[in-house]
């Protein structure tokens, strides 16, 4: 009876690679796969050789709502992902929370914002939330060519709601990106990232 | 008399926000030229809302005020109590709930001329949360007389203001000397209170230094208490400086510890 034992171990793990379990800038960035709002897997590693930004969101949050309705975000998207990044916004609201949305939902709110990311994933489990230590929406990581975390904070300098100041305001996920890009160093590789809490389940 | 009242009714009232009410209030009467003015930015929300702290944590920010002040008149910096902790998990917030009054005062006031009525004006700007956030904005405002006497402290406030005073920080007395040690991925903070303590916990002032959420250990010593804190994953740099608030039951006090760093690795040591 004992025969079969060894084969029912529960295999529960995401889909994990050797890489570090934490995301900390300078480290490997953990692996992941997460499926986006058309149905489609999406894995890091995959995505060897090109820049990745992870950016996390919730439609209802106003400080989300400052970068979008502004029309920051997607301006970013766009720039960002004609120069070849690859841009995954990331939902973790869990289901009952602001935030949560279905994959046709989304793909309305992605058509009516004219946003321009990658793909947007649904994590209503918060497995790549917590993966990533993900606090605010929004949060901002960037993980190189190399698969290494090189940012991981706020979008910019001015943690506050009011789209008034994104004028005045000092991107860092731009600069990140133009620096890492230019094979400078990134010079502030870290902020605290502001905004609303992301909506975990309990 | 008639007009002290109708003002009063006012600061009850307050201005609206969501899910609140916030007014500018003053600890007196009146002004005396060349003398402070002890205001306080008060807040009062529905059960479960809060407002942050100067560190709101992981989310969040704190309220600000914008002064528009009668010309020579300075506004000082927010003064802020010590903060509650607000777990959101897996997240740790610093903040206030229900009700909590930040003093703010107006200095220079040498030139203002007995027999006027000053105006003091504030934009504020905040955000109020419970699992959600709200933004609120409200123009305050509060016009007071200016007599060459000494103000007579206001009733009405008095007891609010005298809460607040003591629940903001103090300076630790120079001989606790709180200092700390780099344990790799955590500091220890020790403190020689010169008793023992039965609770404490580290509210930090630099959002970059600890992790937020990390339970602290906090050990009774015979010199005072000893704390674990987790290092942030967002520190990348040694730092030189632990600085935020040692929360005693009997009140906070101002940390600045300086930090020893971490013992040197064997090069064969793993991370």
């Amino acid at each position: 009876m004992k025969r079969g034992f060894a084969y029912v171990v529960p295999l529960v793990l995401m889909a994990l690679s050797t890489a570090a379990l934490a995301a900390r800038v300078g480290e490997s960035a953990p692996n992941f796969t997460a499926i986006d709002s058309n149905g489609k897997a999406h894995t890091l590693a995959a995505y060897h050789g090109k820049f990745v930004v992870l950016e996390w969101h919730n439609q209802g949050c106003p400080y989300t709502q400052k970068h979008y309705n502004s029309g920051n975000m997607e301006r970013l998207q766009k720039e960002w992902t004609q120069k070849g990044v690859v841009w995954l916004t990331v939902i973790s609201s869990a289901p009952g929370t602001q935030g949560y949305v279905t994959a046709e939902q989304e793909n309305d709110y992605l058509r009516r914002m004219n946003a321009a990311p990658t793909a947007a994933l649904l994590d209503p489990n918060g497995d790549l939330g917590h993966l990533y230590s993900a606090k605010t929406t929004p949060h901002l990581f960037i993980i190189n060519p190399d698969g290494v975390l090189i940012y991981d904070g706020a979008i910019d300098d001015k943690p506050t709601p009011d789209p008034a100041d994104i004028a005045t305001s000092r991107n860092y996920v731009s600069l990140a990106l133009a620096e890492a890009m230019s094979g400078k160093p990134v010079s502030t590789p870290t902020s605290r990232p502001y905004g609303c809490s992301v909506k975990y389940a309990h | 008399m008639l007009c002290l009242a109708a003002r009063a009714i006012a600061d009850e009232r307050g201005v609206a926000i969501p899910h609140g009410t916030v007014e500018l209030l003053s600890e007196q009467e009146s002004i005396q030229p060349g003398h402070a003015i002890h205001l306080g930015l008060h807040f009062r929300l529905e059960k479960g809302w809060h407002v942050y702290w100067i560190n709101p944590g992981d989310s969040g920010e704190p309220p600000q005020l914008e002064w528009h002040l009668p010309a020579g008149l300075r506004a000082g910096a927010i003064e802020w109590p010590a903060p509650s902790r607000l777990p959101i998990p897996p997240l740790m917030d610093y903040g206030y709930e229900g009700e909590v009054l930040l003093p703010a005062s107006i200095k220079n006031t040498s030139g203002l001329a007995a027999g006027e009525e000053v105006a003091l004006t504030a934009g504020m700007k905040a955000i109020v949360c419970r699992d959600v956030c709200i933004p609120a904005k409200a123009n305050l405002s509060l016009s007071l007389p200016v007599r060459a006497e000494q103000p007579r402290e206001s009733t009405a406030t008095l007891a609010m203001f005298s809460a607040a005073r003591k629940a903001l920080p103090k300076a630790a007395p120079a001989s606790w000397r709180p200092s700390a040690r780099d344990l790799g991925d955590r500091f220890e903070l020790r403190v020689n209170t010169g008793q023992s303590v039965s609770e404490a916990w580290f509210a930090p002032l630099d959002p970059l230094q600890i992790e937020n959420a990390a339970p602290q250990k906090s050990v009774s010593t015979a010199a005072g208490v000893r704390l674990i804190l987790k290092k942030s994953d967002q520190l990348l740099k040694p730092v030189s400086r632990l600085w935020g608030l040692l929360v005693l039951p009997q009140g906070a006090y101002l940390i600045d510890a300086p930090v020893r760093p971490a013992p040197a690795k064997r090069p064969n040591k793993e991370q």
